[in-house]
């Protein structure tokens, strides 16, 4: 395709590099202030709540779900912010847990296929895909790529503990 | 109140932590996208996508929602989803891609600023879109 064409089909104008910047820039400091609205009141809350019996309680009730994908219980709620907001109110959440590496990639893996469900199910649909569909999509492959990635790091380290064994190579 | 300082001081530090991702990425991708590198980049994909059963005109609203994430991009992608008519096969193929694999720089970074490892979010997140399109791709034959 000819860069004519490429440029028809976006149907845009090319701005000179000060309007670009211009653009990022705002675009950028917008999304952060709507990212702090979200995640500083979400941190507070659970670093308040961290300890206390409800949180216990509710994670104990969601610990075998999450054990399933390696993760704790508290992990859960991380998953609703994920589910009906977005990745930085999970990330708001997850960081006051104080989860290990292995269960933050694993929560970045599975929200970053699954989040922002309601207003990205919508944009799907508009595109004339069936939205509710490719949303329960995601969820399963959520979950799918859950139990690679546990699979795969198990693999790994147990691979890596063998190298760590063989004579010369520690 | 003694716990909501720290509780306070953590929730900024991470949202200074966010914004200094965001604002330069999202900057820096204002600037580059309308290099001819990227308006030319469908000739190189175009072999690829043929794999996954998407033709070239899924070519731009399919690599708007990989790097820029389907919030983001609807614009691009309803718009020229519209335009060139895209067949139901296409768009779903397209949609599935996409529920797996999106925003993928943004939505990686982020959690590697946290501790994640960023490769092996990636790389399942690729490699599970290419097989699960790949798959439903031979399953769903064009008409």
């Amino acid at each position: 395709m000819s860069n004519r064409e490429l440029r028809g089909a976006i149907e845009e104008p090319v701005p000179d590099i000060p309007a670009r910047i211009r653009t990022g820039l705002s675009a950028g400091f917008r999304t952060s202030l709507k990212i702090i609205k979200v995640s500083v009141p979400l941190y507070v809350a659970v670093t308040l709540l961290k300890g206390t019996p409800l949180l216990d309680l509710l994670g104990k009730v969601f610990a075998p779900v999450m054990g399933i994908f390696g993760l704790p219980g508290e992990a859960a709620f991380a998953f609703v912010a994920a589910f009906l907001l977005n990745l930085y109110a999970a990330i708001a959440v997850i960081v006051p847990l104080h989860l290990t590496p292995f269960q933050v990639t694993q929560c970045g893996l599975m929200m970053g296929v699954a989040h922002n469900l309601v207003v990205e199910g919508g944009v799907l649909s508009t595109t004339g895909a069936r939205g509710g569909v490719l949303t329960l999509c995601r969820l399963v492959i959520a979950c799918t790529a859950g139990l690679l990635l546990r699979g795969l790091w198990s693999l790994w380290e147990t691979a890596s503990s063998w190298a760590m064994a063989l004579p010369g190579l520690s | 109140m003694d716990a909501l300082l720290p509780a306070l001081v953590g929730a900024l530090k991470l949202s200074a932590k966010l914004i200094l991702i965001i604002v330069p990425l999202v900057t820096l991708f204002e600037v580059l996208r309308y290099l001819p590198v990227f308006r030319r980049a469908g000739n190189v994909v175009e072999p690829m996508m043929r794999g996954v059963g998407l033709t070239r005109d899924a070519a731009i609203p399919l690599f708007t929602g990989i790097f820029l994430g389907i919030a983001y991009g609807a614009g691009i992608i309803i718009r020229v989803a519209q335009q060139k008519g895209l067949p139901a096969r296409e768009l779903f193929l397209m949609g599935l891609f996409l529920a797996t694999c999106h925003s993928v720089i943004e939505d990686i970074l982020i959690f590697v600023v946290i501790g994640g490892n960023g490769p092996a979010i990636l790389g399942v997140r690729l490699g599970l879109a290419v097989f699960l399109t790949g798959l439903m791709a031979r399953v769903w034959k064009p008409a």
